[in-house]
C-alpha cells in the first residue's frame, strides 16, 4: 500500500493475552516508553512479514470499551480514533479476544469494527478453552464478524505465521469502508455480541472448575489471608537467602577489579576517583542487582498467575477501611520494588482522590533501593542465626518487620489523609479476576530483563553521578597530617552541620555524611559510606579489606543502627519518585507535601526508635 | 440514598445462581454504571455470587457472569434486586 512501515496496533480486554501475544510477536525487539504527557506506558516493538517486509506493533491498554473509565483506558481510546498527541493513528488492528470468554469480549470487538480499520481477529488462548470444554467455529465467527478470524495460542507462538498473513492481507485489500454504526445501548451490543458467541460455539461441556476450586481456598476469609502474609513471608526469606551467593560473586569480582586497578595504575588523582568513587560506590550498589531481581520476579509471577488479583479481593476489605480500594495494592504492591512503576500503576484507579492517596503513600512501600541500606545494616547487627530452634533466619525476620513497619504506617497515613487532605466520596471497586495461568517462562525473562537494565542504567547515571561529586567533596580540601581525611574535607564539613540536626535522633557522622547524597536515591547512602570508608582507610591494607559492614558494626551503637532503619522506612529519599510524583499530580503541590510529611514520620520514627533502644540500654 | 432492596445481591447466600430483576442505577455513578454493564451485569441475566470479603470486611463481592469471574463491592450489590431461577 503505502511505503512507509504499516503500524498495526494490539487491542482487547484485559486479561486476553494481548502481552503474550506482543512478546511472541515481536521477541525482545520491543521498547517500553511514556506517552508525552501522560505517564501510561507504551508498549511498541517490530515485527516483519513473511517476505521481510517489517511492520511495527503496538500494545495498547487493556479496556472494555471506548468510554474510558481511567487515564490508561482512555490512550487506548485516543490513539485507536488517531486523537493521542504524537501518535499517528494505526493502520491496522488486530483484536485480541480470549477464546474462553466470548460474550464478554466481542462487545468491545464490535465496538471496533465499526470504526472501519482493516482488522484482524486474534481468536486467543484457544487451548485454555479447549481446556474447559468449549469447542468454536473460527470459520462462522469470521463471517458474523465480517474479518478474518486467526486461531493463537500465544504462549505456543501457534497461529502468528497465519495472523501476520491475514493482516497483510486486510491491509492489502482494505476498502475504505464506511464506518458501521455499533448497537447503541449498552443491551443491545451485549445481545448482539452474546447471539455471535452463541453461533459460533459448537460444542460446550459442563468442565471441571479446578479454578474454582483453588478459589475456595485462596479466597477464603480466614485462609486466604493466611496464605496471602506466608507468600509475602517466603517473598522476603527468599530475597535474603537466595541472593546471598549471587551478590557475594559480585562483590567479589569488584574487589578483583579494585585491585587489578590499584595494582596496574600509578596513585593519581584519576585512580582515586575509579576506585574509590565509581567502583566503590556504584559497586556497592550494583550488587544488590540479585536481590532486586528475585523481588521483581516474586512480583512479576504472582501478577502473570492471576493471584495478584486475588490478593487485591482480600486486601480490599482493609483498604476500604480506610477509605482506599482495593485496586490500590497492585501498584502498592509493585511499589515494593519501586515507588516509579508504583505510582504510574495507579493511573488504573478511576477515583482521583483515592489516586491522589494511593500515590502520596507509595513511597512507604519499601521499594528495592531501600534493600541496600536494610541489608548493609540487617547483615552488620543483627545476628545470622534461626528464631529460636525454627528455620526462620533472625535477619529475614527484622527485614519483613521493616517491611511490615512501611504498610502499617502507610494505611495509617492513608486514613488520615482521607479525612483531611484527600476527602472524597467512598469509592468502588470493580474489577475482572483473570483464570489462572502457568506464568509464561519467555514473558517473564523479557520483563526481568528490562527492569535489570533500568537498574543498572541508573546505576551507571544517577548514582554514577551522585558518587563521583561526593568523591570530589570528600577529598578536597586535602588534610593536614594526623586529621581524618573525611572529617576535614567540604563534604565531611556539611555533614557536620547537618549532624547538629541529627544528632538527637541518634546519627552519627557516617550517617549525616551519607544522607545528603542519598537525596538521589536511597541506595546512595550505602555508596557514599563506602566511598568515604574507602578515603578513610586508603594506605591502610587492613582497613582497605575490611568490609564496610564490618567496619560501621565496630564504629555505630545498635541504637544508631536501629534509628536509622526506622529512619528509610519513612524518609523520601529518591528523586525520581518525587519527579514522577510531580507529572502524575500536574504540579509541585503534592511532591512537596509528600516529601514534607514523609520527612516529618522519618525523623520522629527515627528518635523514637533511638530513644527507646537507648532506654534498653542498647546505646 | 434509595429505599434497601428486598431482595438484593448483597444479601444473597453464596454458590447459589440467581437472576439479576432490575438494577437500581441511581444508586450508583455513571461510570460505575457503565462498567457493570461492560462487565454483562444487565437485568435477566443469570450470575452466582461466589465469595464475600475476608475477616476485616464484607467488602468486596465475587460473583460469577458467564464464564467470567468480576469483584464489585457491597454498595452496588446492594442496588442490584435478584430473583430465584425457577427449575
Amino acid at each position: 500500500m503505502t511505503a512507509a512501515i504499516p503500524s498495526i496496533a494490539l487491542v482487547g480486554n484485559p486479561n486476553a493475552g494481548k502481552s503474550s501475544l506482543f512478546n511472541a510477536l515481536t521477541g525482545a525487539r520491543q521498547k517500553i516508553a511514556n506517552y508525552p504527557g501522560v505517564t501510561v506506558e507504551r508498549k511498541a516493538g517490530h515485527a516483519s512479514f513473511a517476505d521481510g517486509r517489517p511492520i511495527s506493533l503496538i500494545d495498547l491498554p487493556g479496556t472494555y470499551s471506548l468510554t474510558p473509565a481511567s487515564l490508561d483506558e482512555a490512550v487506548t481510546r485516543d490513539v485507536i480514533l488517531g486523537k493521542q498527541a504524537g501518535e499517528t493513528r494505526p493502520d491496522a488492528l488486530i483484536i485480541v479476544l480470549d477464546a474462553a470468554n466470548l460474550d464478554n469480549h466481542l462487545c468491545f470487538a464490535l465496538e471496533l469494527l465499526a470504526l472501519g480499520l482493516p482488522t484482524v481477529v486474534a481468536l486467543n488462548m484457544l487451548d485454555l478453552a479447549t481446556r474447559d470444554g468449549l469447542t468454536l467455529d473460527t470459520e462462522r465467527l469470521s463471517k458474523e464478524l465480517g474479518v478474518p478470524v486467526v486461531p493463537t495460542v500465544a504462549v505456543r507462538k501457534r497461529g502468528l505465521t497465519e495472523l501476520l498473513a491475514a493482516i497483510d492481507g486486510a491491509i492489502e485489500s482494505h476498502q475504505p469502508r464506511a464506518a458501521v454504526a455499533a448497537p447503541q445501548n449498552d443491551a443491545s451490543l451485549h445481545q448482539r455480541a452474546r447471539a455471535i458467541a452463541r453461533a459460533a460455539t459448537v460444542d460446550e461441556t459442563p468442565v471441571r472448575r479446578w479454578t474454582q476450586r483453588v478459589d475456595n481456598v485462596v479466597l477464603h476469609p480466614v485462609a486466604g489471608l493466611i496464605i496471602l502474609v506466608a507468600l509475602m513471608f517466603v517473598m522476603f526469606q527468599a530475597v535474603f537467602s537466595w541472593a546471598t551467593p549471587f551478590a557475594d560473586a559480585l562483590e567479589g569480582a569488584i574487589g578483583v577489579v579494585q585491585t587489578w586497578v590499584v595494582g596496574t595504575f600509578p596513585d593519581n588523582f584519576l585512580r582515586g576517583l575509579v576506585v574509590e568513587g565509581l567502583l566503590a560506590g556504584v559497586g556497592a550498589v550494583v550488587v544488590f542487582l540479585p536481590q532486586i531481581l528475585i523481588l521483581f520476579l516474586f512480583i512479576l509471577l504472582l501478577e502473570a498467575s492471576g493471584y495478584m488479583t486475588r490478593a487485591a479481593f482480600l486486601m480490599d476489605g482493609l483498604m476500604g477501611k480506610v477509605g482506599l480500594s482495593g485496586r490500590g495494592f497492585i501498584p502498592l504492591l509493585s511499589s515494593f520494588a519501586c515507588a516509579v512503576p508504583g505510582i504510574m500503576a495507579t493511573r488504573s484507579i478511576p477515583d482521583e482522590k483515592d489516586r491522589l492517596t494511593t500515590i502520596l503513600i507509595a513511597p512507604l512501600m519499601t521499594c528495592s533501593a531501600r534493600m541496600p541500606v536494610y541489608t548493609l545494616i540487617i547483615g552488620a547487627f543483627i545476628p545470622a542465626q534461626n528464631v529460636g530452634g525454627t528455620p526462620i533466619g533472625l535477619q529475614g525476620l527484622v527485614l519483613f518487620g521493616l517491611f511490615i513497619s512501611g504498610i502499617v504506617g502507610a494505611l495509617l497515613v492513608a486514613f488520615v489523609l482521607r479525612r483531611s487532605v484527600t476527602k472524597g466520596n467512598a469509592t468502588g471497586f470493580m474489577m475482572e479476576m483473570p483464570r489462572y495461568q502457568w506464568p509464561r517462562l519467555n514473558d517473564i525473562a523479557i520483563a526481568l530483563w528490562q527492569r535489570a537494565w533500568i537498574f543498572l542504567r541508573r546505576a551507571g547515571t544517577i548514582i554514577a553521578a551522585t558518587t563521583v561529586v561526593l568523591w570530589l567533596l570528600l577529598t578536597f580540601p586535602q588534610a593536614p597530617a594526623g586529621q581524618s581525611q573525611v572529617e576535614y574535607s567540604a563534604g565531611g564539613r556539611i555533614a557536620s552541620a547537618l549532624e547538629v540536626v541529627v544528632k538527637p535522633i541518634g546519627f552519627n557522622h557516617d550517617i549525616a555524611l551519607a544522607l545528603i547524597p542519598a537525596m538521589a536515591a536511597r541506595e546512595v547512602a550505602v555508596s557514599a559510606m563506602a566511598t568515604a570508608n574507602a578515603i578513610d582507610a586508603e594506605g591502610d591494607e587492613d582497613a582497605m579489606a575490611e568490609a564496610l559492614g564490618d567496619r560501621i558494626a565496630g564504629r555505630w551503637s545498635i541504637a544508631t543502627a536501629l534509628a536509622f532503619l526506622a529512619w528509610f522506612v519513612f524518609a523520601p529519599q529518591c528523586i525520581s519518585t518525587i519527579a514522577i510524583t510531580k507529572r502524575e499530580t500536574n504540579g509541585w503541590k503534592w511532591p512537596m507535601f509528600m516529601v514534607g510529611y514523609l520527612f516529618l514520620l522519618a525523623y520522629a520514627a527515627a528518635g523514637i526508635t533511638y530513644w527507646t533502644a537507648v532506654a534498653f540500654g542498647l546505646g | 440514598m434509595t429505599a434497601l432492596l428486598e431482595n438484593s445481591l448483597d444479601r444473597a447466600p453464596l454458590g447459589v445462581a440467581v437472576r439479576i430483576a432490575r438494577i437500581d442505577w441511581t444508586a450508583m455513578s455513571d461510570d460505575e454504571g457503565r462498567r457493570l454493564r461492560e462487565f454483562g451485569l444487565m437485568e435477566g441475566c443469570e450470575i452466582t455470587p461466589l465469595h464475600r470479603g475476608s475477616i476485616f470486611s464484607r467488602d468486596p463481592l465475587a460473583v460469577t457472569i458467564g464464564r467470567m469471574k468480576v469483584i464489585i463491592r457491597s454498595n452496588q450489590a446492594a442496588a442490584i434486586e435478584i430473583e430465584t431461577i425457577s427449575a
